[in-house]
């Protein structure tokens, strides 16, 4: 059962090209079908988990590849399989302007099988191979245009991603050694007997690999793959490069820090201190080079990179609470930020704009892509009302309940960071809704929305990122359940 | 509890719809409907909107809680007598600038977008007045900012772009300040909800009083962005010139406010006790002195009219932080009052120079010489406003000033009890030195005046009546003192 | 002594004569008699190796029945049955690869001087890792200098002369030095024999006596050795002689004939000098340093390589790095992992070695990266196993290079001095492996619109294909299931002892 929705998207995709689909729509169908099955599957898998681990094969010694449904692999497994669908829709529409449909399809349902192998995985090693395995299924995709800049992207991707992972890998090496098991388990794996005067090595390592899993998350300073991949076509760059991929980073972080180490181990210690300011800085920079950048979809990367460090500034406050935010954050910017990147997809498609001062009064011709991005820009920014807030509102209240005086500066950072959200998201709508006074309207006259296929995923969206924000309470309480075991 | 939803929610729907319906025509010529039509539909709306308003002033009592943001974080509105006396202010103003601009929008495109806008802000200011806790008002602080933006941007020049997004991200940058203080509010009171005399439990008081002070400094600063408190005054010179005449009104009369406003909440949730004698009191009393000062001499030397009334506004604001700052109930009741002097005299001012600008198009105080001549009521209501922002009796800033003064005398501060009124005193003949030479020169423009071009200018009615009922109310305030004394002291004892 | 105790001798003898025999035959005989012999002995090997399993002990066998110290000794442990299985798998698959190349590359003439060279080559692999006696080891140490140089030079182009004589030159100076070591050796004990010099070590160490000799001929034969099997900084020979010889020379060269060396020194290390006193020699401190910069400037070399089989061969100066580190740690894990390593480099450099002549075929024949671009889509075997390989040298899980980082980073934390400096160089490695190889994956992935190159299909390459399916196989069994090797090794290491 819990092998089958991994294999599925597999199944699937190597079929795309495989298959002789005559036309069009019959790939379209078959994809969707298979997609919004495996999503089914994997909710059913969800809401109905045993507690039993699921062996799939023995590595060396006590290593084995084996997968189980907790708290956190309902979150982030929840999470993706409930974007897929919609994501795979929009890129039907998109894809029409692009060459090797086939190729991309493949590589884009792959994906999906691997990120809920990320998201099952029962230990670290599981969790590392399907980390690794992530890396190598997406290179295609950020490679698809085959441009100069696609393949310097690639290039930049692969040897980020690679090279984290061996510093990962050396996280993992600890927990193998000093664990008990490197399973899962709430609070961590470490055996006191064995750390025993190790504690500052083991430290070392973790930050090592805080910053392995790190790279995936785009924290600083190897965060400029990110903005790189956006050459990627934009359900990849939507889909992937603002949760599936990036959040995998953060996921494999709460995985490593809450699951693996342990808060207690950490807490307290100058590991924590040093990863915290870390992501402060990062939070910060990640936006400051937003408001510099120009280039729509680039822009947006910077500001995932920001959201980012959010998710990871939960993480290391190290309380349930923290994890609470984490998570909180890690779910509405997946939507809040999905959302927003389909949006500028969509601009890009109809238009062939790339750039932010291109898109002068394209607000009065695409009012509902406009406004769906208006909604999802003041979500970013936090507005009360909206996603955005709530996830923050729990950000900065773990922060400030946790006592450490570090994590009120990073409550600044947030701020901050708010402010310049503000800045780099409202100038878009400010330009898009008012454009000068003399503006000649017969440049962009044949401008209109896109099709339902692209449409209906961001008015889903744009539907979640409301009921998030006015009514979050059953969710923030799922996580809070997540958080402190009881899931 | 329905009452006051419809009034919050019955002009930003109205807003929403005409903003969605009445998508700007491409070209200015094929309008959607007659501009007749929409100007009555929105004064119509505008007034329907003033009537649920005061109907819910009078009648609603109870507060009540709309929905959860999450656990713990209700957005809740009540109706107490701080906010219904800035309710009183909105009210009036808001519509009185809106009919102003039914004559003065005539020739901008895009009304339907303006009004739409306009709507939205009246809303979301009438929901601020009635907020009932502190996320509440947050959430209608932010919606504030972003509705009354597109107003300042109006004209679409690159100088109204760029001083829309300046008042933008200036109202932000302080709106996040003080959410920053809300983050440790939340954690260090029981609930958010406003009180007068303080929320803070006693250990947390103990425990992080230092660091509670300066939670409640980053506060006075980030809502103090908004009353364009120095240092972060900046915006208000910039956004008041490019806005249409009767948007800078209502922002300087109303929006402005909305910083008073949080910050007497602020001061309410800290406890004036806690603040009292603190650090917190005395940088806040220089920074506002400082504005006081600094505003009204800038305001001086400006030459443009729209710009030298905006520094004469973040003067004025001033004042009232002033008397906040100063803490004790005289100095309050002043405060307090010299929110409604001079919120009926700046839009009253800005009124008028946006009739002059209107019928003229002259905006440098130096092009108006003989301006008394042309447009002689326009003129005697400006002479008159003028003299309530000096505060000359009978009006109503005299009788504020009064009392500002005559609370800090009573105050006991060392040094600033002497101080300030000295400033106000100095700041207040400023005032006179920017304002009254306008006066002076319009109605006696000199010998070498050429009286060949003279000709009368004076407005349509839909300009001059408005005008005119602010002017009367920014006397009536002063002659009437004590029925606004008296909603003051309940204000201040009554809850 | 069952028969089966006869096997080591036979392979050795078998494909000693049977390169003999391959000088009187024609080339295309030459060329059945050699994969038979390697097949023949690749089989005794296995069988050697059950057997070994089976009884659990290994056994010393004395050729022509005289005892030491007249006799020349052959020892057989699981160690050895299992490195000669490897080797002779390699090297069939090496030359099942590369066989498709030759005529392009040799001279019809020289056909089968080039089997009488593989066959020696073998015969003297086979020797090293079986003998038992230390002088024998040294005149196969020459053999195989020969049979490897002839190998390198039978490509006649310029650059392979070059080549050859700075690896003879090389080569010779490594063989000399360990001449010297042997040469103290015998003087401090009198012995030739391992198992005799390891006992009279044993003595000279309990006594205190002679310390500086001992240490002296300890360090001039590990030194001897590290030349001739690349460590860094004696690494200058390496790319020429891999880059510019014939493919499956590249291919058995870098991944066996290296290794045989290494595995010479192992069995000194465990043999002659003993675990214990070698790990108390200052030996160890310099391997380990040694072996972490080869790890680094290795792989920068190959970063800033623009040829590709230059670059592959760069690599293994990294890799060779890697196991001079696990011998550094000093422990037996470290030895474990290292000996892995053996066996996981040499699957996958020769992968690597036969990958990239597929794809520089289809190029044009050219190695340098601009041609390259796109010739995976032309030869998509060899992209996959390119790939494949790349994918195990960068040490993701699956692949044989996964278990062996594995093995490293967790023999690497049992050691307290030299944990931080392991891991560190670890991961930076691995970064910089996925700089150069990722760059060639992608490179030869990138789609060109204009080629000059013709594709290839698998019809026209069958042999070549399967040799990659091959080899891709090992690397995934290695990779999947390492447990049972690995539980090999320790048994023979405790063989060892």
């Amino acid at each position: 059962m819990i092998i089958s929705v991994i294999l599925i998207p597999f199944i699937a995709g190597i079929l795309v090209p495989a298959m002789p689909f005559q036309k069009r729509w019959q790939k379209e169908v078959f994809l969707e079908t298979a997609v919004v099955l495996n999503s089914i599957l994997v909710w059913y898998l969800l809401l109905h988990h045993s507690d039993s681990t699921f062996l799939l094969a023995h590595f060396t010694g006590n290593l084995n590849i084996s997968f189980r449904v907790d708290g956190m692999s309902m979150v982030f497994a929840g999470l993706v399989s409930a974007l897929w669908p919609f994501a795979t829709l929009y890129a039907f529409e998109y894809m029409t302007k692009e060459n090797n449909e086939n190729v991309f399809f493949l590589f884009y349902t792959l994906t999906y099988g691997v990120t809920l192998g990320i998201a099952l995985a029962a230990n670290l090693l599981t969790m590392y191979f399907f980390y690794e395995l992530l890396t190598l299924v997406t290179v295609p995709l950020v490679m698809h245009t085959l441009t100069r800049e696609a393949v310097l992207a690639s290039r930049k991707y692969l040897y980020y991603s690679l090279g984290g992972a061996a510093f990962a890998f050396l996280g993992l090496i600890m927990v193998i050694v000093y664990g008990s098991t490197t399973d899962f388990i709430p609070g961590g794996v470490l055996d006191p007997a064995k750390t025993a005067g190790k504690t500052d090595i083991l430290l070392f390592i973790y930050v090592m690999a805080f910053m392995g899993f790190g790279v995936k998350a785009a924290v600083c300073p190897f965060n400029s793959w990110l903005p790189q991949a956006g050459v990627a076509p934009t359900p990849v760059t939507a889909l992937l490069h603002a949760v599936a991929v990036v959040k995998s980073g953060a996921f494999a972080i709460i995985r490593l820090t809450y699951y693996s180490f342990g808060t207690d181990f950490l807490k307290g210690t100058w590991a924590q201190d040093v990863v915290m300011v870390i992501v402060m800085f990062t939070i910060v920079y990640g936006c400051s080079r937003a408001v510099k950048e120009t280039h729509i979809k680039r822009r947006l990367a910077y500001s995932t990179i920001s959201n980012l460090s959010y998710i990871l500034f939960g993480v290391v406050i190290m309380t349930p609470l923290g994890l609470v935010g984490a998570l909180t954050h890690l779910v509405f910017h997946a939507v809040m930020k999905i959302s927003s990147f389909f949006c500028a997809g969509a601009v890009m498609h109809q238009t062939d704009r790339h750039y932010v001062h291109e898109l002068d009064g394209l607000g009065y011709k695409m009012p509902r892509v406009f406004g769906i991005f208006t909604i999802s820009a003041l979500a970013l920014m936090g507005v009360p009302g909206l996603a955005g807030f709530v996830s923050k509102w729990n950000l900065a209240g773990a922060a400030v309940e946790s006592g450490n005086p570090l994590a009120f500066g990073g409550v600044a950072c947030l701020l901050v960071s708010a402010l310049l959200t503000a800045i780099y998201m409202l100038t878009i709508v400010v330009r898009a809704f008012f454009p000068e006074k003399d503006f000649d309207y017969s440049t962009i006259s044949d401008v209109r929305d896109p099709g339902w296929k692209m449409l209906l995923p961001l008015f889903v969206f744009t539907l979640f990122i409301i009921l998030f924000g006015v009514y979050s309470q059953p969710v923030v309480d799922f996580f809070m359940g997540v958080a402190t075991g009881a899931v | 509890m329905y009452l006051i939803l419809s009034s919050i929610f019955f002009p930003i729907l109205a807003g929403l719809f005409l903003l969605i319906r009445f998508r700007t025509p491409l070209s200015g010529e094929n309008r959607a409907v007659s501009r007749k039509t929409l100007t009555s539909l929105i004064g119509a709306l505008l007034v329907i909107t003033a009537a649920l308003v005061v109907a819910a002033l009078m009648c609603a009592k109870d507060g009540f809680t709309l929905f959860y943001l999450t656990k713990n974080l209700p957005v809740c509105f009540r109706i107490d007598n701080v906010g219904r006396l800035f309710s009183m202010l909105a009210v009036i103003a808001i519509p009185c600038a809106g009919f102003f601009s039914f004559a003065y929008m005539k020739h901008e495109a895009r009304e339907s977008r303006y009004y739409g806008f306009y709507l939205l802000a009246f809303g979301v200011l009438n929901a601020l007045c009635f907020a009932g806790n502190l996320i509440t008002f947050y959430l209608f602080f932010e919606l504030l900012t972003l509705s009354s933006m597109p107003l300042v941007l109006h004209n679409g020049s690159k100088e109204a772009l760029m001083a829309g997004l300046k008042y933008l991200f200036y109202s932000l940058c302080g709106a996040y300040a003080a959410l920053f203080g809300i983050y440790f509010l939340y954690q260090n009171c029981d609930s958010l909800t406003f009180t007068a005399d303080g929320a803070l439990r006693a250990s947390s008081i103990a425990e992080h009083g230092g660091f509670l002070l300066v939670t409640a400094f980053v506060m006075l600063l980030g809502f103090g962005v908004k009353a364009g408190m120095f240092p972060m005054h900046a915006w208000l010179p910039t956004a008041h010139p490019v806005a249409p005449a009767p948007a800078s009104a209502v922002l300087s009369a109303v929006i402005v406010k909305a910083g008073v406003l949080a910050i007497i909440r602020v001061v309410g949730m800290f406890g004036r006790d806690f603040l009292r004698g603190t650090w917190v009191q005395t940088v806040w009393l220089i920074l506002a002195l400082i504005t006081v000062f600094m505003g009204s001499l800038l305001a001086y030397r400006e030459p443009v009219l729209k710009k030298r009334l905006a520094y004469s506004t973040v003067s004025q604001i001033s004042y009232i932080l002033f008397g906040l700052a100063v803490m004790n109930e005289t100095s309050f009741t002043g405060s307090l009052m010299h929110v409604l002097a001079h919120g009926f005299v700046k839009a009253a001012l800005f009124l008028c120079a946006g009739a002059i600008i209107y019928k003229t198009g002259k905006t440098r105080v130096a092009e108006m010489r003989g301006i008394g001549k042309e447009m002689p009521l326009t003129m005697w209501c400006f002479t008159i406003a003028s003299l309530g922002l000096i505060g000359i009796p009978p009006t109503g800033g005299f009788v504020s000033k009064w009392y500002l003064a005559l609370g800090s005398l009573k105050s006991g501060l060392p040094v600033f009890d002497v101080l300030g009124p000295v400033i106000l005193l100095v700041s207040a003949m400023l005032t006179a030195g920017y304002l009254l030479p306008l006066t002076i020169h319009g109605f006696f423009p000199g010998a070498d005046y050429d009286y060949g071009g003279f000709q009368k200018k004076e407005p349509c009615r839909l300009m001059t009546v408005p005008i005119v009922i602010l002017t009367m109310l920014s006397v009536l305030t002063g002659l009437f003192p004590d029925m606004v004394a008296g909603i003051i002291a309940m204000a201040i004892t009554g809850r | 002594m069952d028969f089966i105790c006869n096997f080591p001798f036979f392979s050795i003898l078998l494909s000693l004569f049977s390169g003999t025999v391959c000088s009187v035959l024609p080339a295309k005989a030459a060329k059945i008699v050699n994969r038979v012999v390697i097949l023949a002995v690749g089989l005794m090997s296995a069988a050697l190796l059950l057997y070994l399993l089976s009884t659990g002990e290994s056994f010393i066998y004395w050729m022509g029945h005289f005892p030491a110290p007249w006799g020349n000794e052959i020892r057989a442990g699981v160690l050895e049955a299992g490195m000669a299985l490897f080797f002779c798998i390699i090297m069939y698959l090496s030359m099942a690869g590369g066989a498709h190349k030759l005529p392009g590359e040799v001279v019809e003439s020289k056909h089968n001087l080039y089997y009488i060279l593989v066959n020696l080559l073998l015969s003297s692999l086979l020797a090293l890792v079986y003998t038992n006696d230390m002088f024998t080891a040294y005149v196969f140490v020459e053999i195989n200098t020969i049979s490897a140089c002839g190998l390198i030079m039978i490509r006649q182009v310029g650059r392979t002369i070059e080549a050859a004589v700075r690896y003879m030159i090389m080569s010779l100076l490594g063989s000399g030095l360990l001449l010297f070591g042997l040469c103290i050796m015998y003087d401090l004990t009198g012995h030739l024999l391992m198992s005799n010099i390891k006992e009279s070590v044993e003595l000279i160490v309990a006594n205190g006596e002679y310390q500086i000799p001992l240490i002296v001929s300890v360090a001039l034969m590990c030194t001897g050795l590290c030349i001739k099997s690349a460590l860094f900084p004696f690494h200058a020979w390496l790319p020429d002689a891999y880059g510019y010889s014939t493919v499956s020379s590249a291919a058995i060269l870098s991944s066996l004939v290296s290794k045989g060396y290494i595995f010479l020194l192992i069995k000194i290390i465990y043999r002659v000098i003993g675990f214990s006193v070698f790990n108390s020699t200052r030996m160890i401190d310099v391997l380990f340093v040694f072996g972490l910069m080869g790890m680094i400037f290795g792989s920068l070399s190959a970063i800033k390589e623009n040829d590709i089989r230059r670059m592959i061969a760069f690599s293994s100066v990294a890799q060779i790095g890697y196991i001079y580190m696990g011998f550094g740690m000093g422990t037996q894990a470290g030895m474990v992992a290292s000996i892995f390593h053996i066996l996981s480099h040499a699957a996958t450099k020769s992968l690597l070695f036969i990958a990239a002549i597929g794809l520089t075929d289809v190029s044009g024949g050219s190695r340098r990266f601009a041609d390259l671009t796109g010739s995976a889509y032309r030869n998509k075997w060899a992209g996959v196993a390119f790939t494949a390989g790349s994918l195990s040298m960068v040490g993701v899980p699956l692949f044989s290079g996964f278990i062996s980082k594995l093995l490293f980073a967790q023999a690497a934390v049992q050691v307290e001095g030299k944990m931080l400096a392991s891991l560190i160089v670890l991961g930076i490695s691995t970064v910089l492996n996925a700089v150069y190889f990722m760059k060639t994956v992608i490179r030869i992935y990138t789609a060109t619109t204009e080629t000059p190159y013709e594709g290839i299909t698998f019809r026209h390459m069958k042999a070549y294909a399967v040799t990659l399916v091959f080899f891709i196989l090992l690397n995934v069994i290695l990779g999947v299931s390492s447990q049972p090797v690995v539980n090999m090794i320790g048994q023979g290491l405790a063989m060892f002892a």
